[in-house]
């Protein structure tokens, strides 16, 4: 539960900067174990002391961009975040071994830019615009 | 000559359009072979300093716009990044429940997801609301009256369309009764896909659309015109 004595316990493990961030991004005071980082550069954390965290609020992120975005978190790492994987990838022998050779680089939800997902169709269209020809007159 | 001109304008921009950088899942899915090679620009990145959506806005209006080129655009722009933060800290959204969508949209309320952390309230009122949120099957008959609540919101309003019966029909698209897709109706910024979709998908969604009101920069379009 968020009280004086946690923020100043949390306070006092991160740091100054680290308080300072996580004020900024987070809005709370946290303090855990680092789990990993990602290919991005967000951090991952872990607080598993019920005193500490509320059970939902244990597992957390620290974004590397100041715009942040949950797509930004890979797959290996949104199974870990959201419960479905147990151990971190780091870990997970399972998640490393089944990542194929052949699977594309991470990209992050670019809705808004340039880069945004754009439908097209390749079907030849049913409906056609009337050309008129006109046939050669005999003189 | 006029025929020339439309001509050149529609080769010129037809050649803007093949010369415009495509990057991410665009640029894979390129179907054109023969493309003018623009290998310099990557489809992803792992540089915090450099993430794929700031390569993405290369060469776009919306950065020329983000970038200020005097110091009175760059007041102009920082006034708009005020707005903006006010605009995307108290969502207000219309609640247009018309299905099961409206049971997800209600869940998005209640504690887990907690949107009045977000500054989303729910406020059953067109005149007080800027963002409506259409959650389910949109029919014929109900049409008109969406369309009255939305004229009825004050500007500058939004619109977000939740579930695949208000995005396109949906389940009911072949239906003698029912509208295919609500932005045939009101005109529609964010589209959240699913059936229903989570709470958490809609929230998502209301992220997005804070997204897109950080893009506003309206004084520095009406500086520059």
């Amino acid at each position: 539960m968020v009280s004086l004595a946690r923020t100043i316990r949390s306070f006092r493990r991160v740091g100054f900067k680290e308080w300072w961030r996580q004020l900024q991004y987070i809005g709370d005071a946290k303090s855990g174990t680092y789990v990993g980082k990602d290919q991005f550069g967000n951090r991952y954390f872990e607080n598993l002391n019920p005193e500490e965290e509320i059970p939902g609020r244990h597992r957390w992120v620290d974004f590397a961009q100041h715009d942040f975005n949950a797509t930004q978190v890979p797959p290996e790492w949104h199974s870990w975040i959201s419960h479905i994987r147990k151990d971190p990838p780091t870990e997970d022998r399972v998640v490393q071994n089944l990542s194929p050779p052949w699977k594309a680089p991470y990209v992050e939800n670019l809705t808004g830019t340039r880069g945004a997902y754009r439908p097209y169709n390749t079907t030849k269209p049913k409906v056609t615009a009337w050309q008129p020809t006109v046939a050669a007159r005999g003189d | 000559m006029s025929l020339a001109v439309f001509r050149n304008a529609a080769s010129a921009a037809a050649h803007r359009a093949a010369l415009r950088p495509q990057v991410g899942i665009a640029a894979v899915r390129s179907i054109h072979t023969t493309k003018q090679a623009n290998a310099e620009i990557p489809t992803s990145s792992t540089d915090p300093a450099r993430p794929i959506t700031q390569i993405a806005k290369t060469g776009s209006n919306q950065l020329s716009l983000e970038t200020p080129q005097n110091k009175a655009e760059y007041v102009l722009s920082t006034m708009d990044k005020i707005v903006n933060w006010a605009r995307q800290s108290s969502m207000w959204p219309m609640t247009f429940g018309l299905a099961c969508c409206a049971v997800e949209m209600m869940h998005m309320a209640a504690a887990r997801y907690d949107q009045d952390r977000l500054g989303v309230v729910f406020r059953a009122s067109p005149r007080q609301s800027d963002i409506m949120i259409v959650a389910g099957t949109l029919t014929n008959k109900m049409a008109p009256a969406l369309r009255t609540v939305y004229d009825q919101m004050p500007e500058p309003r939004w619109v977000i369309s939740m579930g695949s019966c208000a995005n396109g029909g949906g389940y009911y698209h072949y239906s003698y009764s029912v509208v295919r897709g609500c932005d045939r109706i009101v005109p529609v910024d964010i589209y959240v896909p699913g059936c229903p979709p989570t709470a958490e998908a809609l929230l998502y969604g209301m992220l997005q659309l804070q997204r897109k009101m950080r893009r506003n920069r309206k004084s520095v379009l009406w500086y520059r015109k």
